[in-house]
């Protein structure tokens, strides 16, 4: 229903309208992925009981009891509405494992995650304009290409253990046991940063060639722009037009990644978090992870969708359409 | 991965046929007929059992006896990289093919339905999208436990999202292009239509996508293995082998490099495949 | 052309960005050997089980969380090496002559990290504590006897001020060695009453005891500090140092990977590892010192479960346990780090190990096919398993992850080895959560774990037929009055002629098979001066001291 005003609403271009149908998308995603999580977490086998308890048996009564406690005794409808009716008020529940708010659980961890994914943002566009601009030229474009397809392709953590032990161990550039400083935040953000370069590079490259075909190249050449500027204005900007699409897929890539670098270098985060969450049957903190990641998503595909409006007008046409 | 490919695809329209220096392109052809054989018919390549331990040979250098050496059990590293190949490419292609059929299924679904069918597929779709891939992957297995096939449905499922977009994009742009209605107007059957106009046109840029998803899924059951959530042990599948030998990095760096170049070989092959596909299908559109 | 002119300069910008950022954070690594701060330690440690509520000295059953909280835990009394107890947090103590009463004088003098007063109040309300069901304690409630359905402890009484009286429903004998434990450690009454919830997430002002070191701050995953308690005066009797530490700051570093953990040591960004697994020990130069202790208690073992599948019958297990090459394997896979065992209590525990029981098997696969072939699995299936009535020869192998590089080879070896039997054996390594699921319901036919303890009382948890730790669902009568007869006796020789029957009881019935006694390896700096160790191999701090040169 409301995609289908909202679609209506992109068509007919009023800027509010659209703006406000965008919004009541990004509270169906949100309120979609968490009823699509709640649902598919009761789906994994075993009594949350047993989590709230681990290892070692206790009686009936103290089950019984546990269940009470934790509202589990209700119908799965009954704890569904008051799941939902929670999380309008913000509340996102209490960990299983920790006894903690979700919030909390989550919030601690945030700072961390997000100085990983900038710093590794940062250096996947660094790499990605490196690549980017080296394939260009017919004499390395294979090189770039080989070194795309290699950094996309090696598993997260065995970049992890091989930097770890060149450049943590053996040359001593970065340290691996410190836990604060820039320093430290290197080689994670390194790791984080090289499969989601490789792709964005490969990305780059492509607009860059598809820009170059357009021909409001040829009109802004034959106005006598030179080739840096050209380069600089007008092409990135709709190469990256094109790219933004692919933010949605970053922003999950980088979350999953976070996961395997958060482990191999013992760093605090929200993707050790997660796996933590999921490994112990923490069903309150995955679900607060998947609505923190949905309502990520959802924003970040908002404000590419207005970016994208005010960069290219006529490619947000387009995607809007399609 | 899979975005990049539907960027890429889409865009691909307008893009100069740039072919592939063919001496790569015999190579990453060579490579995966290679690991075909090694999949039909892995006594070709050695004699080696890659699942018996033998403890007096464990964690020998590479030499002549063992091409790749030995690891920590004393089992034969090229073995189970040789043997490794029908799991770690049934998971890379099987995950993929999963995903190709399910996402074109879903997406043409999408793209030819009216209004309020579409809008309710495609914020599924969405819904669906806002789970980050490896997080999908997780809840999946801690659903139906670790092994080889949770694996593969688990990555399968994780990346149905992307094709069912991409598949919707292009039934749109065929639906736009009037084939549909005038096949309607002239009677064609629905079916027909479906088989003759939309399939050829989704399914290319699908194809494309899938043929690099292959190595995008490869690497994610690594890290799901990584993990300790991959197949079970002493399966050769390469994302395990790695797992295993990566605390032997200094001391016996063959256990895990091998395999690594392995994996990393196979995506370039893949891609390289993938790439040429591509350019040929663009060239046939011309 | 221009376009790649600029390019270039791109790349160049590039390289000289990656260069400063390598040259200014290269700056603050710090050069092997020497400690960033003069009185700061950074001591690498596995700890990967110690998040998600793995905290808590009470319910936690984990050993990983006593070695580290021993930093902020004191206990009531201390066992020497040699296996004696001398006053620590209690002066002196009485055992009544029934057994069913033991009173603790306590020091008057000692305080906890939030400035609450230890008393015989807090005792009380510790084991108390331990023992309510909302703990959901498995160890602790088992080290003090405790049992939902009647067990030895019956409760605690506080006689006055100082004075605290423990009593039994029947004799306890391993009560003096369990107090001396930093299960039983003491949590100020504050936290007790306030953060009751939170004790197994932990954290600064939540964790709060009376040790030597206070934790200041904690960072799951990553780091737990502690930092030292300048107030400390109440070492155990004859400790060769006394008041606050001197090292101020210990900096516990969670590196799951061994080879980090390695790394860290060898590269100098950590002055002290534990946990160093056999295939990184040879890694480790001459720079440094290697502790290696022998484990007590329980040695790796894995549990024929005989309450599930192939293993009810006993000819199937003795074959299980003759089928496999077990010695080779030990010597290959822990590089000479780690002997094998052969019997269910370590050497290394007191008054109990049968060293009769060493070389008492070998491998011998032509009798395990013997008894294969007597038990009737004489059929063989398109794979090459032996099966009866269609059924195949199977057992399922349930572990947790992460498996140990050593585990998973020592696995690889055992399927291999049954294999030429024709015994399959499937490997299933579980999420723990899962893995509790399917162990609390004892749907298995193999688990797998070592236990360290310093009382041989640990197999009571094992083998007991109420034992929370029962992987073999052993329910045997004789057993069990062995094993409580052993828990009445005080007397040393008589417990170690009770424990040495289990131990036969056990060469014969084969309900588990030992593996290998693990070892606790160290490898610390020679910077760090007087460090101790426990009977566990963990190193204790509390004495210790740095020094600027080697």
């Amino acid at each position: 229903m409301t995609g289908h005003r909202a679609g209506q609403a992109r068509r007919t271009g009023r800027p509010v309208a659209r703006l406000a149908a965008r919004l009541v998308a990004v509270v169906l995603v949100v309120w979609g992925a968490a009823t699509v999580g709640f649902f598919s977490l009761r789906l994994i086998p075993g009594d949350p009981v047993n989590v709230l308890i681990g290892l070692g048996s206790v009686s009936e009564r103290v089950r019984d009891q546990i269940r009470e406690d934790w509202g589990l005794a209700d119908p799965l409808v009954v704890q569904y509405l008051r799941y939902l009716g929670r999380l309008l008020q913000g509340d996102l529940g209490t960990s299983y494992r920790m006894q903690h708010p979700v919030a909390d659980v989550i919030g601690q961890q945030l700072a961390p995650t997000v100085q990983l994914m900038v710093l590794a943002i940062a250096f996947a566009l660094l790499l990605a304009c490196g690549s980017a601009l080296l394939g260009r030229d017919t004499r390395t474009a294979s090189v770039a290409g080989l070194l795309e397809l290699v950094a996309v392709s090696a598993p997260t953590f065995w970049i992890g253990l091989v930097l770890i032990g060149v450049f943590g161990f053996g040359l001593g550039w970065f340290p691996v046991v410190a836990t604060v400083g820039f320093g430290a935040l290197v080689l994670p953000a390194v790791t984080l940063s090289i499969p989601v370069a490789g792709i964005i590079s490969q990305v780059l490259r492509q607009g860059l060639d598809d820009a170059e075909a357009l021909p409001f190249v040829a009109t802004v050449r034959a106005r006598g722009a030179s080739s840096t500027r050209l380069l600089l204005r007008h092409t990135l900007r709709h190469a990256a037009a094109s790219s933004v699409t692919l933010t949605g897929y970053l922003v999950g890539s980088l979350l999953g990644g976070s996961v395997l670098v958060e482990t191999v270098f013992a760093r605090p985060g929200l993707g050790r978090v997660a796996l933590n969450a999921i490994v112990d049957r923490d069903v309150p903190v995955v679900l607060g992870i998947i609505v923190l990641a949905a309502v990520v998503f959802s924003l970040v595909n908002l404000l590419v969708d207005l970016v994208a409006d005010r960069l290219d007008p006529r490619l947000a046409a387009e995607q809007a359409h399609a | 991965m899979s975005l990049l490919a539907a960027a890429r695809s889409r865009t691909a329209r307008t893009r100069r046929v740039k072919r592939m220096p063919t001496p790569a392109l015999w190579a990453a052809a060579g490579f995966l007929l290679l690991l075909a054989l090694s999949v039909v018919l892995p006594g070709l390549f050695t004699a080696a059992d890659p699942v018996r331990t033998d403890i007096g040979a464990a964690l020998l250098a590479p030499g002549p006896g063992h091409p790749f050496g030995t690891d920590q059990a004393g089992r034969d590293v090229l073995a189970r990289v040789i043997y490794g190949s029908r799991y770690s490419l049934a998971i890379g292609f099987g995950a993929t093919l999963i995903a190709l059929v399910a996402g074109l299924v879903i997406g043409s679904l999408a793209g030819l339905m009216r209004r309020l069918g579409d809008g309710v597929l495609s914020r599924a779709i969405e819904i669906v999208m806002a789970f980050p891939e490896f997080l999908l992957a997780l809840i999946v297995i801690a659903i139906i436990g670790p092994g080889e096939l949770s694996l593969l449905v688990a990555v399968a499922i994780a990346v149905i999202p992307a094709y069912a977009r991409v598949a919707r994009v292009h039934t749109l742009v065929v639906k736009r292009a009037g084939y549909v209605e005038a096949a309607r107007t002239l009677g064609v059957s629905p079916t027909r239509t479906v088989l003759r106009h939309v399939l050829p046109n989704t399914l290319g840029p699908l194809l494309v996508m899938a043929i690099m998803g292959v190595g995008t899924a490869i690497t994610a059951a690594a890290g799901l293995s990584f993990l300790g959530l991959g197949p079970k042990p002493p399966t050769p599948e390469w994302g395990l082998i790695l797992s295993e030998g990566r605390n032997y990095l200094a001391t016996a760096w063959w256990i895990a490099v091998f395999p690594g170049v392995v994996i990393t070989a196979t995506v370039i092959a893949t891609s390289i495949l993938g790439r040429h596909v591509q350019a040929l299908s663009l060239g046939r559109q011309r | 052309m221009r376009i790649r002119a600029r390019s270039t300069s791109w790349l160049r910008a590039t390289a000289a960005v990656i260069a400063t950022v390598a040259l200014v954070s290269g700056c603050s690594v710090t050069s092997p050997n020497t400690a960033a701060d003069a009185n700061t330690l950074t001591y690498a440690i596995n700890g990967g089980t110690l998040s998600g509520g793995k905290m808590d000295i009470h319910s936690s059953a984990f050993q990983a969380t006593a070695l580290v909280m021993r930093n902020s835990f004191d206990s009531l009394v201390y066992e020497k090496a040699d296996g004696s107890f001398v006053p620590w947090l209690a002066t002196s103590w009485q055992i009544s002559d029934d057994g069913l009463h033991y009173t603790f004088d306590l020091r008057h003098d000692v305080t906890f990290h939030d400035g609450e007063p230890f008393n015989a109040e807090a005792v009380k309300a510790n084991f108390e504590h331990v023992v309510a069901p909302e703990t959901a304690s498995a160890d602790a409630a088992s080290l003090i006897g405790y049992a939902e359905t009647g067990g030895f402890y019956a409760g605690t009484a506080v006689v006055d001020k100082y004075t605290v009286r423990v009593d039994f429903n029947r004799p306890y004998a391993p009560f003096l060695q369990a107090v001396s434990t930093a299960k039983l450690g003491f949590y100020s009454p504050a936290t007790l009453r306030d953060n009751a919830a939170q004790l197994p997430a932990g954290g600064p002002g939540i964790s709060v005891g009376t040790g030597p070191y206070v934790l200041t701050e904690y960072t799951p995953d990553q780091s737990i500090v502690f930092t030292a308690n300048k107030d400390y005066n109440w070492a155990p009797e004859g400790s060769t140092h006394e008041g606050a530490p001197a090292i101020e700051k210990l900096v516990f570093r969670i590196l799951p990977e061994s080879s980090v953990r390695t790394g860290a040591l060898t590269s100098g960004q950590a002055q002290i590892a534990s946990d160093i697994t056999p295939n990184t020990v040879g890694q480790i130069g001459d720079d440094f010192s290697i502790e290696n202790v022998t484990m007590p208690g329980l040695p790796y073992t894995l549990f024929l479960n005989e309450a599930h599948g192939v293993f009810a019958d006993e000819n199937v297990r003795r074959a299980f346990a003759l089928g496999v090459d077990i010695g080779p394997a030990v010597a290959s896979i822990y590089q000479g780090q780690a002997k094998r065992a052969w019997s269910i209590l370590s050497p290394a525990t007191p008054n109990s190990y049968d060293p009769s029981l060493e070389d008492s098997w070998t491998f011998d696969p032509d009798q395990a096919n013997a008894l294969l072939d007597a038990s009737g699995w004489t059929k063989r299936d398109s794979d090459g398993y032996r099966t009866k009535d269609g059924a195949r020869l199977s057992a399922r192998w349930l572990a947790y992850t992460p498996v140990s590089d050593a585990n998973a080879s020592l696995g690889d070896v055992v399927q291999s080895d049954l294999r030429k039997l024709g015994f399959e054996i499937v490997r299933d390594n579980l999420e723990i959560a899962q893995y509790y699921e399917q162990f609390n319901a004892r749907d298995y036919d193999i688990s797998d774990w070592s236990f360290p303890s310093v009382d041989a009382d640990v197999l009571r948890a094992h083998l007991h037929s109420g034992g929370y730790k029962n992987g073999s669902s052993i329910v045997d009568p004789v057993v069990d009055s062995l094993l409580d007869d052993a828990v009445a006796t005080s007397d040393p020789a008589e417990r170690a002629a009770l424990y040495r029957q289990l131990q036969q009881w056990n060469a014969i019935h084969v309900a588990m098979v030992p593996i290998t006694v693990p070892t606790a390896i160290t490898a610390y700096s020679k910077i760090i001066k007087n460090l101790s160790f426990d009977l566990y191999g963990q190193p204790l701090f509390y004495a210790a001291s740095l020094t600027t040169t080697r």
